[in-house]
């Protein structure tokens, strides 16, 4: 696993990728630094890193995409995977490799809010409250983005739907609020989201048989739960819909609240995504 | 030593290895032969462990590998069609790189590298980037890593493509050496290669094995009897008189045309039997004197292009079968019929290559 790490590690830095990663990233943060705690004279830490969340959806993909994408196309994957290593350390490997270079960028921000107490007073529980939500967040994605990289040979298909997906998360707050809320409608979504569902199960195990019965199944039971509880389905969709909305699970830290049961959101996707890139390698390999 | 039984691999409707079973023993070279998209990388895939298989099992010295992958592999080294390099690293990094990933011990790698180095002959290129060097070396430097760890089994996936001649009497040599105590499997297209180096031949096509056999026994047998290539000088009547004396002789071709007193022949005779020296004196004493005399065993190119052909069109087996009408004069090359089927294969080659590509 170390291996693979510090050539991980190694290949950011010979190539451009780690340093344009890391300069963007401070200049974005350094701007938006100077302008509420410089200029308009904030002792908030917490407004910078919450305005400048949308960072993400560019940069993720930049550090990503090339992780899996490229050993696919290179065919060095042959390699890796013909090694004694185990699939799931080599993922392990370069996903500690590419939240280094993201640790980078978090040490040196962490030096700002000592900077501005230079100044003044500020509440530092809540300066670094924040800046280890944003570091959970951006955990949780880079999970994302090897995730995707892993399904395709093409770094730019994997930069874009990375790109989209990341995207989707951060505007699913806005989404969340058109949706409709009776209960009628979260029945008709609730049962195109299991035909969806069924049918991705469907492409993905190639078995007419096993994803069309649970497909039923499911519908049965939703509906069942419908006509016996009709009060559960009140807001439901907008309830199923925020799990998605992973930005907003960061708000909580800017506002000073150290939230617990985010942290433990945002660390089960970094090991669902972690585990359904080992499982996407290995279907490939299987199939 | 390698256990392969009856694996089969499917993608799709398309059967790439089609009930396959062998065993390498430690010390031995095993050659796959077969024209492109027989099955040679597919099987080879498999074996170390890259890609499934639909059915039978891989054993590598005790080690399932598919139960035990780790292990298995531990006992590998590989080198793919394509050489698994990273572009942007140095050679010596990139073999660093290698002998971390294959945990060889801290305290013997540099050694281990430096070895490595040396018989591969890339001393000279090991501070330069992979991405600037040429074919050759990065197929020697695909070599290296392959041989990182020394493991017990190397598998090569076309070992020689893109090597200058001389080079290639290099690696083969390396090879040799390197089966004193590995185990190896190589595969090829280049049939020369296969019969120089390679203790047992396997000719694949389709994903079936076809013949089994070492390279001297393949040429013997497949032609079915010994044909003993003549130019004489003389008298056709007074030859075939000469001739005809000696009883183990079987058969006469006469070629036709003969120029200037000169027959040529070829005369056969039953596998065992060497004719040669009462061909001689009899031919001497008819005084007919033999400007020529080799001996014309089927070449590997001949079989190679004899049992993937027949393949179409007979059933499994059938290559080994011995044919009546004796061998082909393979003398006689190149004839209409081999250039047919040469443009034949080449054409089934094409039409699978586009399957594949579909797939």
């Amino acid at each position: 696993m170390l291996a693979i790490y510090k050539k991980e590690l190694k290949s950011y830095f010979t190539s451009m990728t780690g340093y344009v990663f890391i300069a963007f990233f401070l200049v974005i943060i350094g701007i938006y630094y100077v302008i509420y705690n410089m200029i308009q004279l904030y002792a908030n830490f917490e407004y910078v890193l919450s305005s400048v969340s949308f960072i993400f959806i560019l940069l993720v993909p930049i550090l990503t995409m090339r992780l899996m994408a490229e050993e696919n196309k290179q065919k060095t994957d042959q390699l890796l995977f013909t090694s004694p290593l185990p699939v799931g350390k080599i993922i392990a490997g370069k996903y500690f490799a590419v939240l280094t270079v993201f640790l980078t960028v978090m040490g040196i921000i962490s030096l700002y809010p000592l900077i501005l107490m230079q100044f003044g007073t500020l509440s530092l529980k809540v300066a670094y409250g924040s800046i280890l939500g944003f570091f959970l967040l951006g955990a949780a994605y880079i999970a994302i983005g090897l995730f995707i990289s892993a399904l395709t040979e093409s770094q730019v298909v994997a930069a874009v739907v990375s790109f989209v997906v990341i995207l989707i998360t951060a505007l699913m707050d806005g989404i969340v609020n058109l949706l409709p809320k009776d209960k009628k409608s979260a029945w008709i979504i609730l049962s195109i989201i299991i035909i969806v569902l069924c049918w991705l199960a469907y492409l993905m195990m190639n078995n007419l048989t096993i994803s069309l019965s649970a497909g039923i199944i499911a519908e049965v039971v939703l509906t069942v739960f419908y006509l016996i509880k009709p009060t559960v389905f009140d807001g439901l969709v907008s309830r199923v819909f925020n799990w998605f909305s992973v930005i907003a699970r960061f708000d909580n830290y800017t506002q000073g609240v150290l939230d617990l049961s985010s942290a433990v959101y945002f660390i089960s996707i970094v090991f669902l995504f972690q585990f359904l890139t080992v499982q996407a390698i290995k279907k490939r390999r299987w199939s | 030593m390698i256990e392969v039984n009856n694996l089969v691999k499917r993608f799709g409707d398309h059967l790439a290895v089609d009930n396959l079973s062998f065993t390498v023993e430690k010390g031995q070279i095993l050659g796959f032969l077969g024209p492109n998209g027989a099955g040679k990388s597919t099987t080879m895939n498999i074996v170390t462990g890259y890609i499934s298989a639909t059915e039978g099992s891989v054993i590598i010295n005790g080690h399932d590998i598919f139960d035990e992958p780790e292990e298995a592999k531990k006992c590998i080294g590989y080198l793919p069609e394509l050489p698994p390099l990273y572009q942007d690293m140095t050679v010596k990094e990139y073999l660093n790189f290698v002998a971390d990933l294959k945990m060889v011990k801290k305290s013997e790698k540099n050694k281990m590298i430096a070895k490595i180095i040396g018989m591969t002959k890339i001393a000279d290129v090991s501070e330069r980037l992979i991405k600037q060097l040429s074919k050759g070396f990065k197929q020697r430097v695909g070599l290296a890593q392959a041989m990182m760890g020394f493991p017990d089994v190397l598998i090569l996936d076309e070992p020689t493509v893109g090597l200058d001649p001389m080079q290639i009497i290099e690696i083969r040599d390396l090879i040799k050496r390197l089966s004193k105590d590995h185990t190896i499997i190589l595969s090829s297209h280049i049939l020369s290669e296969v019969s120089a180096v390679c203790d047992t031949v396997m000719i694949i096509n389709k994903g079936k094995l076809i013949v089994s056999d070492t390279p001297d026994n393949l040429s013997k047998h497949i032609g079915g009897s010994n044909g003993l290539h003549l130019q004489i000088k003389g008298d056709k009547e007074k030859i075939n008189a000469a001739l005809s004396d000696i009883e183990e002789i079987t058969k006469i071709d006469y070629e036709s045309g003969a120029k200037d007193g000169i027959i040529t022949l070829t005369a056969y005779c039953s596998e065992d039997n060497d004719i040669r020296e009462a061909v001689f004196y009899a031919l001497s004493d008819a005084r007919c004197p033999i400007l020529n005399m080799q001996s014309s065993n089927m070449s590997l190119e001949d079989i190679f292009l004899e049992v993937t052909q027949s393949k179409g069109r007979n059933k499994h087996g059938q290559g080994l079968g011995r044919r009546k009408n004796g061998p082909v004069k393979s003398n006689e090359a190149p004839s209409q019929a081999a250039t047919d089927q040469v443009a034949a294969l080449q054409k089934e080659q094409n039409q699978e290559t586009e399957s594949e590509e579909e797939n």
